[in-house]
This record gives C-alpha cells, sequence and structure tokens, in this order.
C-alpha cells in the first residue's frame, strides 16, 4: 500500500497530540458544546479519574443515536457512544494504522499508551497530509461496498 | 485548558423559556456556557464564576466551587435554576 520510506513514518509523527476527553455520564449536549469550540468531531470517552478509555463519540453519533431518534440533548454519553473506541499505539507504524481504518471503514482511530489512556488521535486526513496515495487507499476501502452479513439459504462460503 | 475537565457532584439545569434547557455538570462544560451561550456579555457573577472555572479546571479549586459561582452567574443572567443542593 505504501513505499519503503513510508514504512518508517510512525503514528506519533502524524497524530494529533492535543485530546479532548469526555466523561461517560456528560451529556450530548455538553459533547456537542466542546465539539462547536474545539472543531473536533470525535472525542474519546474516558474513566473519570482513571482515564482508561472505554469508547468514542462522534459528531456523527449526536445526529444520528440522539437527535434523528427523538432522544432528550440530555442523553448521557454512555447511551450512544461507540464502546470500545478501535486504537492504535504511538509506534505503530502509519501503514498499520491505515490498514486498520481500511478494514474496519473508520476515519479515525484513538492512540493509546500503555495503560490504555488516551495520547492522541490520528484520522485518516492526517494519513493523507503525509501520504496522499495511501490516504486515497483508505478511502477507497471505507467507500467499498459493505459485504452481505447474512448469508442466503443454501448458499455455502466456499 | 479545554482538554481538562472537573465533574460536579450534581448537575445544574438552567430553564430559559420554554424550549431552552441547559443541563451543566462539569466545570469545563460551565466554562463553555458562560463563553458561548449565556444571554448577557458582562455581569460580576459572569466574571466571577469564570475565575471560578479557570482556578477549578487549574486544579487550584474544587468542582463545586465552580458550580456555586455559575448557579449566581445563572441567577444574575436570569436563568430558571433547578438544583436540589442549590
Amino acid at each position: 500500500m505504501a513505499g519503503h520510506e513510508d514504512k518508517m513514518v510512525r503514528v506519533r509523527d502524524v497524530m494529533s497530540r492535543q485530546v479532548f476527553t469526555v466523561s461517560p455520564t456528560d451529556t450530548a449536549q455538553s459533547v456537542a458544546r466542546l465539539m462547536a469550540e474545539t472543531g473536533v468531531g470525535a472525542v474519546p470517552v474516558e474513566t473519570p479519574g482513571v482515564g482508561t478509555i472505554l469508547g468514542i463519540v462522534t459528531d456523527r453519533d449526536i445526529v444520528t443515536s440522539v437527535v434523528a431518534r427523538g432522544l432528550s440533548s440530555s442523553t448521557a454519553v454512555f447511551e450512544f457512544m461507540t464502546v470500545a473506541a478501535e486504537s492504535c499505539e504511538e509506534d505503530d507504524s502509519l501503514l498499520l494504522a491505515a490498514q486498520k481504518m481500511h478494514d474496519l471503514r473508520i476515519r479515525r482511530l484513538v492512540v493509546v499508551n500503555g495503560k490504555r489512556h488516551a495520547a492522541g488521535i490520528v484520522a485518516l486526513a492526517d494519513i493523507s497530509r503525509v501520504n496522499p496515495e495511501l490516504g486515497g487507499l483508505v478511502l477507497e476501502g471505507i467507500n467499498r461496498p459493505a459485504p452481505v452479513d447474512t448469508q442466503l439459504e443454501g448458499m455455502s462460503t466456499c | 485548558m479545554l482538554t481538562q475537565d472537573r465533574l460536579w457532584s450534581e448537575a445544574v439545569i438552567l430553564e430559559a423559556g420554554e424550549n431552552r434547557v441547559l443541563r451543566v455538570q462539569s466545570t469545563r462544560d460551565a466554562f463553555l456556557c458562560l463563553k458561548n451561550h449565556w444571554p448577557i456579555a458582562d455581569g460580576d457573577a459572569k466574571r466571577n464564576a469564570f475565575a471560578a472555572c479557570e482556578r477549578v479546571i487549574d486544579g487550584d479549586d474544587e468542582p463545586d466551587v465552580a458550580r456555586a459561582a455559575f448557579i449566581k452567574a445563572a441567577e444574575e443572567a436570569q436563568f430558571s435554576v433547578h438544583s436540589w443542593t442549590g
């Protein structure tokens, strides 16, 4: 997926180190206020006082899981967050992070340290900035047709 | 500064008219409400609440100090304040 020189690029080289985390008991409206102020579209959810990452909330989650369903803006984060956010580590290669985004069809990974505390966020845009070709391949993967989960009766997998 | 937050012991619910409800339960969120979503531009209680939020976020005061100051600022701004502990 990438040239030889890209193998040396690590997640830590491109990730955003400024991480705005929220608590599971924060509300949709408080997360929206934080996103409006900071301009970020995804925030990791951490255990208060411990710092372990439990999941992630995106602006899209607020729109599709709270607003669209008619839930109150006071709905707590734990009710609509994505549990166990996909993550990577600072020392991971950019290629590995890109592969994960490609395979999981996601645009962001939480970067965690050894204690599973948030050390940063790496987004598809960060990858595209340093390697547009790799970013394009990830985007293609994200946009590929979803696999059909339900197997038709009478068909085998091989 | 906004990367840090300190949770309150209890939420404060502010109502303005029939269609606007702000539920605030942390110091950072209170700071953002005061900064971006407040109906009055200036006021003694608002300034005090800002200062209290900054102290708390910096770890120089307890979270409920910011909460108490925020309630005063909400009263100054003529919000209807709902809170069990005042």
